[in-house]
């Protein structure tokens, strides 16, 4: 096998993609014997953008300068690899697409609670884009690696893929459900508990004791972590591909229908509830079209209404 | 190294960090910094949310110190939530964070610093990268390398997952230690201590070498300034849970306070020319520049609490004084957290409370939750207001490497003055500010919430001509 030439990039987001891969401990050892990684901003001082077989891009579009890093990575790449749920889908600075531009400045700058000044900077930075959109939006892209971060199982495995020309063997559809070893059981609970209410019992599916896990409806990119050690799936590799290829599908619908089968709590009620703390439920996937752009996805207005409520209840 | 009189638009915008330095017409110093080029803007990314997901979706502030966020949000929401976890969920909590701040420190160490203190300030930039040191003494790198990964597998069998941990949740820790776990835990521990008993001497000897061969280290490149970090009401320093302490320069106490009350000591201002903000400690009508990590906690504390580590601590008080302003001496320091990390975590699991309950029932009724941690870099606080319905209504983030900011500001002013005014000399100004940079180990992930290493480009503005210094392998 001879090794081939691949550039890595970041554009928004918390380098943590990055920081798996050192995570395949000695694996990388594997990796680094079948490629050699040219441009990396983690490892190596290359600063521009060399020809490369396999080009590997990690971050949302955020500023200016992330279109342009993405563009420079399509020219100088035979392949590109969307990698993490930041380049898929926009990831959690994606969230901040329910905000324009100036009040996540003003929330940062002007109106800052512990910030003196009230200008936020002018010079030799990269100005924000007016929303942040995934990596497809900006440039074509060959392979789509979710995850927050993939596990580095899924990165070695989809790089030597890639190398032996095969198809990736874990790059499943399963869901996190897939992994986790909780029994579904009929219950009668007949009300929704926030994740912080009570203890929950490690046995019995999430769902089945009214929390809100979106396991189901989510994409296994992790090795299902959160179930396996107490906490309720929070979506944060996106949304599985039944949920993600059909328009009419969605999150809130899927959750309700299981939920409400499992339990006495009305699927309404269940659909209202994701509505509400939807900014919750959708942080890493609401920036792309796959899910933003659904005919049933209205997260301004729900979102928008939530607020309101609030408002009105604290201002009297 | 390439030199370059034009700036190529696509230099202009690269690189997330950048340095530039602005000389009037006569060459005099007019503007100096680093420019940090990525805002994600979580304080309004975390309005709207369900409060129990803080420690969740704050971890993604920061691939490199991911469970610094986690536990900051933790205590942050224990506060809001007025509980106080079970005392095992206490220890899982700081023996998480000791596994990811041996994979912290030993990456700072040997991957970002390593290089300088193995190969030299003044080594070819194209070998001077981890690669470089594995080739130059394979048998201490391998046994560096190791020892990282030994931090993070730690870090990821008590956090659950290594890059974004997710077990502290508000009211504890979200899984109960068993056996196997407790077993695996302890023999990783032994190893990772074995491996830093073998490493510390030869990190100090390589940095003692690189101060006796670069006397300015110790000589120019000092800059005076408060100190802050955490301690608890001894004054032993304090990583998790512990009290905000300041001293000035001479060393002298100005504050101690709990967490909540940072808002009363600490003042940001907005850079004009970087998304990341500089902090001050306010002092009556006085604005003070202060360091943070783990410099400022040996100064500040007055022990660590466990043997070898206070045996190094009187050591380096006794050579290099107290409190230390040299900033090439941050390794040294880190490297005493690093044998304190894995003598404390041997204590953790000795403790026979480690296997009590972990959780306790959680309700939001309303109101603010302020938690800090120490961060691998310094500080961390996370100020959240949360509504009757367990929403978060405003959120505030000081991180720290927003703290140095302006001390590595006024280092990168004097690399200049003293590098580019009088002698213009590119490769000692990049030395110079490189690992002056380098020292504080910056994260600017967590400050504006990009990236964590350096491709450094410094652009010299000279009579508005600009000159751009590079490294180019």
């Amino acid at each position: 096998m001879s090794t081939i030439p691949i550039n890595l990039e970041w554009l928004s987001d918390c380098s943590g993609c990055h920081v798996a891969i050192v995570d395949l401990h000695e694996k990388i050892l594997a990796v680094l014997e079948s490629v050699t990684i040219q441009r990396c901003p983690v490892l190596t001082d290359v600063k521009d953008y060399p020809k490369a077989k396999l080009g590997l891009v990690s971050g949302a579009i955020r500023t200016e300068h992330d279109r342009h890093a993405a563009i420079e990575m399509r020219k100088s790449c035979d392949l590109i690899i969307a990698w993490g749920s930041c380049a898929v889908y926009g990831g959690i600075a994606g969230a901040g697409n329910v905000h324009s531009r100036q009040e996540i400045i003003d929330a940062v700058y002007t109106g800052n609670k512990t910030t003196g000044t009230h200008t936020p900077p002018t010079r030799e930075v990269s100005a924000l884009e007016p929303s942040v959109s995934p990596l497809d939006s900006v440039i074509d892209v060959d392979l789509y690696l979710p995850g927050c971060a993939p596990h580095p199982a899924f990165v070695f495995d989809a790089l030597l893929a890639l190398l032996e020309g095969r198809s990736p063997r874990t790059a499943t559809g399963e869901s996190v459900c897939a992994r986790c070893r909780r029994k579904m059981e009929k219950s009668d609970v007949d009300r929704i508990r926030k994740n912080s209410e009570g203890v929950p019992d490690p046995d019995r599916c999430f769902l089945s004791q009214g929390y809100l896990c979106m396991g189901s409806v989510t994409l296994d990119r992790c090795m299902s972590p959160c179930p396996l050690n107490g906490i309720p799936c929070s979506g944060c590799a996106g949304a599985t591909m039944q949920v993600l290829t059909e328009p009419n599908r969605d999150i809130r619908t899927e959750i309700a229908e299981r939920m409400s089968r499992l339990t006495e709590i009305p699927r309404e009620a269940i659909v209202r509830e994701i509505e509400r703390t939807a900014k919750t439920h959708y942080s890493y996937t609401m920036a792309t079209p796959m899910i933003g752009e659904k005919p049933t996805f209205l997260i301004q207005k729900w979102t928008d209404e939530e607020r309101d409520d609030y408002e009105q209840d604290h201002n009297h | 190294m390439n030199k370059t009189i034009t700036i190529d638009p696509v230099t202009r915008i690269e690189g997330h960090a950048r340095v530039f330095i602005d000389l009037d017409d006569a060459g005099a110093l007019k503007a100096a910094g680093l420019v940090v080029n990525e805002l994600r803007g979580f304080e309004k990314i975390l309005t709207g949310m369900d409060a129990d997901r803080m420690p969740l979706v704050t971890a993604r502030i920061c691939g490199v110190c991911p469970t610094a966020h986690h536990l900051a949000a933790t205590n942050a929401l224990d506060n809001a939530a007025g509980v106080e976890p079970p005392p095992a969920a206490k220890l899982l909590r700081e023996l998480m964070y000791m596994g990811h701040l041996v994979h912290s420190h030993c990456l700072s160490l040997f991957v970002l610093q390593g290089p300088d203190l193995v190969l030299g300030l003044d080594a070819d930039p194209a070998i001077r990268n981890v690669v470089g040191v594995v080739q130059a003494v394979p048998d201490i790198a391998k046994k560096a390398l190791r020892c990282r990964s030994i931090g993070q597998k730690i870090n990821e069998l008590v956090g659950g997952r290594g890059t974004h941990p997710v077990t502290s949740v508000a009211g504890g820790i979200a899984f109960v230690l068993d056996a196997d776990r407790e077993r695996q835990l302890n023999a990783w521990i032994q190893e990772a201590h074995g491996l830093v008993l073998e490493l510390a001497p030869v990190v100090k000897q390589l940095l003692m070498k690189m101060l006796d061969a670069n006397p300015a280290m110790l000589e120019q490149w000092v800059i005076p300034a408060w100190s802050v970090g955490t301690v608890k009401g001894d004054g032993t320093i304090a990583l998790v849970n512990g009290e905000i302490r300041a001293i000035d320069e001479s060393g002298a106490r100005k504050a101690q306070f709990p967490t909540a009350d940072y808002d009363t000591h600490l003042s940001e201002s907005a850079v004009e020319f970087s998304y990341m903000k500089q902090v001050s400690f306010v002092e009556g009508e006085t604005r003070h520049d202060y360091r943070v990590g783990p410099l400022a906690r040996l100064n500040v504390s007055d022990r660590y609490g466990t043997p070898l580590a206070d045996q190094e601590r009187e050591e380096f008080v006794r050579t290099m004084g107290r409190p230390c302003h040299a900033n090439a001496l941050q390794p040294y320091a880190r490297l005493i957290e690093l044998l304190y990390c894995t003598e404390r975590a041997q204590e953790i699991m000795a403790s026979p409370e480690i296997h009590g309950e972990t959780r306790v029932p959680v309700k939001f009724s309303g109101g603010r939750g302020v938690g800090h941690v120490e961060a691998p870099r310094g500080t961390l606080i996370h100020d959240y207001e949360i509504d009757e319905n367990g929403i978060v209504r405003a959120a505030n983030l000081i991180v720290a490497t927003q703290q140095n900011y302006a001390l590595i500001n006024t280092m990168i002013a004097q690399a200049a003055t003293s590098h580019v005014i009088n002698r213009p000399d590119d490769q000692a100004l990049l030395n110079a500010v490189e690992f002056g940079i380098r020292c504080y180990d910056p994260c600017l992930s967590c400050a504006t919430h990009a990236l964590g290493a350096m491709p450094l480009e410094i652009v010299v503005n000279r009579a508005e001509r600009p000159h751009v210094i590079r490294r180019n392998c």
